[in-house]
């Protein structure tokens, strides 16, 4: 006999987000990832993320807005990855831990996309959700990274940054005391959005992608509307390897992992 | 009037003799000199400036420039990558040191309201100086907490501020209720300090002259001493003694909610909140051990007010103090490991096993087993050096426990590819700078205010008389409320 | 436009959809923080707030994937996968969203300068440009044309072939290209294997896609192998696209490399016996499936191999039995294989595996890659032999003149080659480097080439796709510094220097060129689009990324020849004596030959160890303790050509005997961000070679010496977590 627990059931605010319209989520396949780093590289030059240098990157101060993460399993020669490479970012919970601990509302919930939002210019800085985030998912910009002297040219007395010219002018570029995270690319989504609004109808299943489920070479990250039974994210979702990540916290997290095997 | 009777701590150990036998005038409240020659004294142990002191002050000053504001102003220039603070120990020695400060300010309130709601007479000669622990360890607390922001010139945004977008602050944030406790707090010490205050100033105004009587007639607020001004005094320090209890236990709670609201392992438990309370009082227990340590040994006729007596009682104090922490950390720990959550088990073997597990041993010896094994002994809290001493190791350990909790737990979570071990930076410096910042104003406030409540020592002076019921010599105390 | 973008600038230049994102995702004081250059030329034709997006191709590599590059006043703004062209279908790899840290590199050549071999400074001699083509005139018309040399690097092809045409013409010895990854491909051997088994040199294709069992032979072909997007492709066809078939795979590598971790089983062996295991394996499968073992497999002692490879008889025997119950096994050797004194033995061995299992020219099995357009010959990378026979020649004087373009070969050739001297010895050294690289300084002129998406051009396909593919390049962004297309340089240089080398180069610059090489394509009807003249060819040839047959192509190929030869591999792997250890060194995933100088791709962790910023050596935790080394000490490796030194990885998935060390760090030069970085593996390796000319650089014995120095390592894992290092350690 199964068991099966509605989640729906189990909290009022679970419940509104987890019937809420207009999710957005996202499947990714263990077994396809390879590891590539190619949706890391893809999400930094999408999103402006900075790069920390060797000391603090090594300090555990990536600003990465997804990470891939892979454990052993076994010992010499019969070691393997566990699991395959696991690819980790903002989860998008419906119900998360980070929201409710901002005390200037700089983590708030977005009713049209069912996102974590982050709303840079509000932020302190207090690091509270990044703390309660059971997912590691937020980056802190402990600095201005992207104006440090040393990566500038000196032009005419003037401090220059040639690689400033590659900023994505629709992506806020961050300055340092506040939080950051994985967004789903939001930007993305409402210029999709805008452009089927101004023809008359809705966002087609598979029209865009985030930067990082673009450019991987391996296809194993799906983007789409988790809400539309029909869309293919749903279907990869649903179709039996899927698991959710620290689901026993009931964060309702959007995004799905897909086992191997 | 009623009369309290009861035998003198000390009388039935006399043939211990650490006591004199019999002598009644080893107990302060029995020992009384005249009024105006206790004025006299405590003035003096304001007056009394020798070079040492102002050496010790310059030291401090340079250390608080430098380390206090200096190392701050740095950090605000140069953002938090000098701290230490890094995934996924995203607070650091900040909220260190705000939790510590705020234990450290509990015990003022503690001693000064409870004892005297409840009204034990060997609160009487250091309520001032533990009040004072109160006030000026907030500043600390609050300092640290400003220190820890990314963004510390906006951190008005925490406030209900009327704006164009009528943002409101969060107040579903632990945070937040942490703001208005400790906002709370800062405002009722700081009057129960005051109230208390004001006939002392009254009498240091009447014996000063040129700045100084200035700076005390505005502070004195015009007290004459008339039967009124007592009254009204009195009844708004019944209020406030009273009053500051819950604030008092609800601001401590309310701290360790920051921790136990939160979704970690190690934090979300539901002892927190006494657990802390108890483990303020425990740190402030021993600081004010400390202080007194202090006082009675560097201001002019301190060993008159401050006796063994005192240093006796606090150890008391502490020992049960220690005892409850002992329960409480039991039933912390127990519980989260009987629990077997993968987890709360990893972060258990960390604490066990990793490289700060000398610290989590450390505060158990400091915490539990020196004080338990110690304090048993009349000697050891009679003498005060060595109670200062088994305050200092309490402190040590409760700073140590509030670094286990915070970045060293913080190492421990969900998501094992993140965990990094903290290594504070500039934090050393700002935590030597605000302890540096305490102690100046101290100092400062030790040269400016009496230090002892003059008119609640002569208060219960008055109330003492010994008597004789039957062969017994008897301590009494008359009511005079 | 201002120079610093103010809020109420940014807020009038992100008009319409744009504008959205911006409110959303917040415009406040953050964007003050942001300076962005002047960009004197704005393109008449950019809107404000619109992205125009260009098609180009990719030159991080030589795979030529298609790109498009997303622009915005002029900027070039995000690169993304053409999801047209047949390599990449609209994916991109991690070098290739960095190449806009290329682009924007804030260490480039700016101006032609006269460099005079002033290493480790870029000279500030600006010469004007009409001096440079002077100078490149010069020393084309006045040196004996023998005493002329040409190095490129593998990408472009258009350059490649403007002068090999020069070349040509003039009668100068052909141009040679290489790049580290095609030594550390063993290309050459590859294509020599393929020559001898499937009648076609070049580079076969293995249609991973549709195989159900893939062995591995130390491929990398998620990495970098070859054309490493398209290789991604078809692993993850291979193992989900098909409703109910999983493809298994096993992977034979002495390091558990990103690639040996996807597969379901890694069997480590000792490196140079990848051969004999792949004949083992025949001689199995051919038992298996009860006929006569073929020729090639006949000779070989399995018990033997055992013995050698380290690989055990269950290993061989369960590998063999998947091999044998398979529709369609497929064996892919790769470079490590190969880069062996016996690699074109093993290469011709492990393709011969895949001529038993019966895949020749078989869906899932191994094909032969339809030549891209143009190719005539196949052009394939120079392999070190013939490097090093160049190094001799500078070395004896017998070249005046050299040009070197795409390639650094003081950074990629192993030192003991001797380029340093060659250089030295060189009277004229011209370079057309983009960046400040160490051959670069070490010349006496640099005269800038564009960046690759400032450019024109084409790349052919080499593998990985079953149809003939030759992408286009154009430019998306104006040139950003005072640089030169290196094709204008050659052309306008030979119209200065007259005769022969005008009649060379009868172009007018750099377009008329490549037009003049696609215009035969214009009779195709196969192909991706039809123009009927040159200049409409040219418009879609720009607008679509290239043009490509529009349908696969495979020739017929028999296995007769392959079954039929006689293959006898030698043991290399013989004993290694105390204190001595395998030497692998592998081209790191994600900066790959040439990406240190890209921020972005120094901060990615690589996929196995997750290092940034930093070369590392792999050694079994078990070796490690052995030798008393512990994480981040640094050791030196010390070979008979020379010696290097990193910290060790304590790395649990290598074989005991053998250390690991990416290729990709270790530069004296090519800019802030990759200068002074890590250590460089072919400081070590000897000049050997393998039949076919590639260098046998895998296996090469090494000692280990403790320096007693330590270097942490930037790592993104935790330690703790993964390691358990100060929880569940033993002590």
């Amino acid at each position: 006999m199964q068991m099966t627990v509605d989640l729906n059931r189990v909290g009022a605010k679970g419940a509104i987000a987890e019937a809420a319209e207009g999710k957005w989520g996202m499947s990714i396949d263990r077994d396809l990832c390879t590891g590539c780093q190619a949706c890391v590289a893809a999400c930094a030059m999408e999103n402006n993320i900075s790069f920390v240098g060797e000391e603090d990157a090594g300090y555990g101060r990536t600003q990465h807005w997804i990470r891939i993460e892979r454990f052993w399993e076994g010992a010499y020669p019969n070691v393997k990855i566990a699991g395959g490479y696991q690819p980790m970012m903002c989860q998008q919970c419906g119900h998360a831990p980070c929201e409710p601990v901002c005390p200037v509302f700089a983590t708030p919930h977005s009713d049209a996309e069912q996102l974590n939002l982050q709303v840079y210019n509000r932020c302190i800085g207090t690091r509270y959700c990044a703390n309660n985030c059971p997912y590691q998912a937020r980056s802190f910009n402990w600095r201005d990274y992207h104006t440090m002297p040393e990566r500038g040219n000196m032009v005419n007395g003037k401090l220059v940054f040639p690689l400033h010219n590659q900023f994505n002018p629709d992506v806020t570029v961050r300055r340092r005391g506040v939080m950051e995270k994985c967004t789903f690319c939001i930007q993305r989504i409402h210029k999709a959005q805008d452009k089927a609004k101004s023809e008359g109808r809705e966002v087609m299943d598979g029209e865009f992608a985030p930067a990082c489920a673009q450019a991987c070479p391996a296809d194993a990250i799906t983007f789409g509307r988790i809400d539309h039974k029909d869309s293919l994210v749903s279907q990869r979702s649903n179709e039996g390897r899927g698991v959710k990540h620290l689901e026993d916290l009931n964060t309702l997290p959007r995004v799905t992992y897909l086992k191997e095997g | 009037m009623a009369v309290l009777s009861k035998y003198l701590p000390g009388a039935k150990k006399a043939r211990e003799d650490h006591f004199e036998k019999d002598d009644p005038r080893q107990y302060l409240m029995h020992d009384p000199i005249p009024r105006g020659q206790m004025n006299e004294m405590v003035m003096e142990s304001m007056h009394a400036t020798s070079w040492k002191f102002w050496m010790v002050f310059g030291i401090l000053s340079v250390l608080v420039a430098v380390c206090f504001f200096y190392a701050w102003g740095y950090m605000i220039a140069e953002g938090l990558w000098v701290a230490g603070v890094m995934r996924p120990a995203y607070w650091g020695i900040f909220l260190v040191n705000t939790v510590f400060w705020i234990g450290i300010s509990h015990a003022g309130t503690f001693i000064s309201a409870i004892l005297r709601v409840f009204k034990a007479e060997f609160r009487r000669p250091f309520t001032r100086a533990a009040e004072l622990m109160t006030t000026f360890g907030l500043i600390q607390a609050g300092a640290s907490i400003f220190m820890h922001l990314g963004r510390v010139w906006l951190s008005y945004w925490m406030f209900p501020l009327p704006n164009q977008r009528e943002l409101w602050p969060n107040f579903h944030s632990p945070l937040m209720w942490d703001l208005l406790a400790i906002t709370t707090y800062v405002l009722g010490s700081t009057m129960y300090l005051y109230l208390p205050l004001i006939p002392d100033l009254a009498m240091a105004r009447d014996r000063s002259t040129g700045w100084r009587k200035t700076f005390y007639r505005i502070l004195a607020l015009g007290f004459r001493g008339t039967e009124g001004e007592w009254r009204h005094l009195h009844t708004a320090m019944n209020f406030f003694a009273f009053a500051i209890i819950p604030v008092m236990f609800s601001v401590h709670t309310i701290v360790s909610w920051d921790f136990a609201m939160a979704m970690r392992p190690g934090w979300s438990s539901s002892v927190f909140g006494p657990y802390f309370v108890l483990g303020a009082l425990h740190s402030g227990m021993g600081a004010v051990a400390i202080v007194l340590f202090i006082m009675r040994y560097t201001m002019k006729h301190m060993d008159y007010f401050i006796r063994k007596e005192h240093f006796d009682a606090l150890g008391k104090l502490m020992m049960m103090v220690s005892f409850t922490y002992a329960y409480f950390i039991f039933n912390d720990y127990i519980i989260q490991w009987y629990g077997g959550n993968l987890a709360t088990d990893n972060l258990l073997h960390w604490l066990e096993e990793g490289p700060m597990s000398w610290m989590f041993y450390q505060m158990i010896l400091f915490n539990i087993v020196i004080p338990f094994a110690v304090l048993w002994i009349p000697k050891v809290r009679q003498t005060p050096w060595l109670l200062a001493v088994v305050g200092l190791l309490i402190n040590i350990g409760m700073y140590w426990e509030r670094y286990i909790i915070i970045p060293v737990m913080l190492t421990i979570n969900n998501m094992p590819f993140t965990w990094k071990l903290y290594e504070p930076r500039i934090e050393i410096y700002l935590t030597i700078g605000t302890f540096a910042l305490f102690l100046l104003f101290y100092m400062a406030a030790s040269r400016l205010i009496p230090l002892i409540p003059v008119w609640e020592v002569q208060e219960g002076q008055m109330a003492h008389t010994m008597r004789k019921i039957g062969k017994a010599n008897v301590s009494t105390i008359s009511d005079f409320e | 436009m201002s120079e610093k973008i103010t809020r109420r600038n940014f807020l009038k230049l992100t008009t319409a959809g744009a504008a959205t994102a911006a409110i959303m995702t917040g415009c406040g004081p953050a964007s003050r923080y942001v300076t962005r250059e002047p960009y004197v030329k704005m393109p008449e034709y950019t809107y404000n707030g619109l992205s125009t997006y260009y098609a180009t191709t990719c030159r991080e590599c030589a795979a030529g994937c298609g790109i498009i590059v997303r622009t915005m006043q002029g900027r070039a703004i995000k690169v993304e996968g053409n999801p047209q062209n047949p390599i990449n279908l609209g994916k991109t790899c991690a070098r290739g969203q960095a190449t806009l840290h290329g682009l924007y590199n804030p260490d480039r050549v700016e101006n032609p300068v006269r460099q005079g071999r002033s290493a480790p400074q870029l000279s500030t001699a600006q010469v004007s440009w009409d001096e440079a083509i002077q100078t490149v005139s010069d020393a084309l018309s006045k040196t004996n044309a023998s005493e002329v040399a040409f190095l490129m690097g593998t990408a472009p092809d258009h350059l490649f072939d403007l002068v090999s045409d020069l070349a040509d013409a003039i009668g100068a010895p052909a141009p040679l290209r290489f790049s580290a990854l095609s030594m550390f491909e063993a290309q050459a051997t590859l294509s020599k294997a393929a020559e001898d088994l499937l009648g076609q040199a070049g580079l076969p294709f293995f249609d991973i896609s549709n195989a159900d069992v893939v062995v591995s032979f130390g491929a990398n072909f998620l990495e970098t192998w070859l054309s490493p997007v398209a290789y991604t492709r078809g692993y993850a066809k291979m193992r989900r696209s098909r409703p109910r078939t999983r493809g298994y795979m096993v992977h034979f590598e002495t390091q558990m490399s990103q690639t040996a971790a996807k597969a379901d089983e890694w069997i480590p062996l000792l490196p140079g016996t990848e051969g004999l295991v792949a004949l083992a394996l025949g001689k199995l499968v051919a038992q298996l499936k009860g006929i006569s073992a073929p020729r090639a497999f006949a000779s070989v002692n399995v018990q033997q191999v055992v013995e050698t490879s380290g690989v055990s008889m269950e290993q061989l025997t369960r590998v063999a039995e998947l091999i044998a119950e398979s529709h369609a096994p497929l064996a892919i050797p790769g470079g490590q294989a190969l880069g062996q004194s016996n690699g074109l033995a093993a290469a011709e061995a492990i393709l011969a595996l895949n001529a038993l299992a019966d895949n020749f020219g078989q869906p899932g099995g191994v094909l032969l890659s339809p030549l891209a357009p143009n190719s005539g010959a196949h052009r394939r990378p120079a392999n070190a032999q013939e490097m090093s026979d160049l190094v001799a020649k500078m070395k004896s004087g017998k070249i005046k003149v050299l040009f070197i373009h795409g390639v650094n070969p003081l950074f990629e050739l192993p030192q003991s080659f001797g380029f340093a001297e060659a250089l030295h010895a060189t009277p004229t050294v011209i370079s057309f480097a983009t960046f400040p690289d160490e051959t670069a300084l070490a010349s006496d002129y640099i005269f800038p080439d564009h960046h690759g998406l400032e450019s024109w051009g084409y790349q052919r396909s080499q593998t990985g796709v079953m149809q003939s593919v030759l992408s286009g390049s154009q430019p998306v962004v104006a040139p950003n510094y005072n640089t030169r297309a290196t094709a204008d340089v050659f052309i306008e240089a030979a119209r200065l220097a007259g005769g022969k080398f005008a009649q060379a180069l009868p172009f007018a610059d750099e377009v008329e060129f490549i037009q003049s090489k696609i215009e035969n394509l214009i009779a195709r009807t196969d192909g991706s689009f039809i123009a009927p003249e040159i200049n409409a060819f040219s418009a879609y040839f720009q607008q679509h990324g290239g043009w490509w047959a529009s349908s696969a192509e495979s020739d017929s190929l028999s296995a007769a020849n392959a079954l039929g030869k006689s293959l006898n591999v030698s043991s290399v792997a013989a004993s290694i004596g105390e204190n001595e250890f395998f030497f692998l060194p592998f081209v790191s995933p994600t900066l790959g030959e040439a990406g240190a100088n890209k921020p972005w791709l120094q901060e990615l962790p690589d996929p196995t160890t997750t290092v940034m910023w930093n070369t590392w050596v792999a050694m079994n935790p078990e070796t490690a303790r052995e030798l008393g080394i512990e994480n981040d000490d640094v050791v030196r490796i010390v070979s008979e050509a020379g010696s290097v030194e990193a910290p060790v990885y304590k790395y649990p998935a290598i074989h005991p005997n053998a250390v690991a060390m990416p290729f990709g760090q270790g530069h004296t030069a090519y800019g802030r961000f990759a200068a002074g970085r890590g250590a460089n593996p072919t400081d070590v390796l000897a000049p050997s070679f393998n039949e076919a000319g590639d260098l046998a650089f895998a296996g090469m014995k090494v000692r280990i010496e403790k320096t007693g120095k330590q270097q942490p390592l930037s790592r993104l894992e935790s330690r703790i977590g993964v390691y358990g290092e100060g929880m569940y350690e033993e002590k």
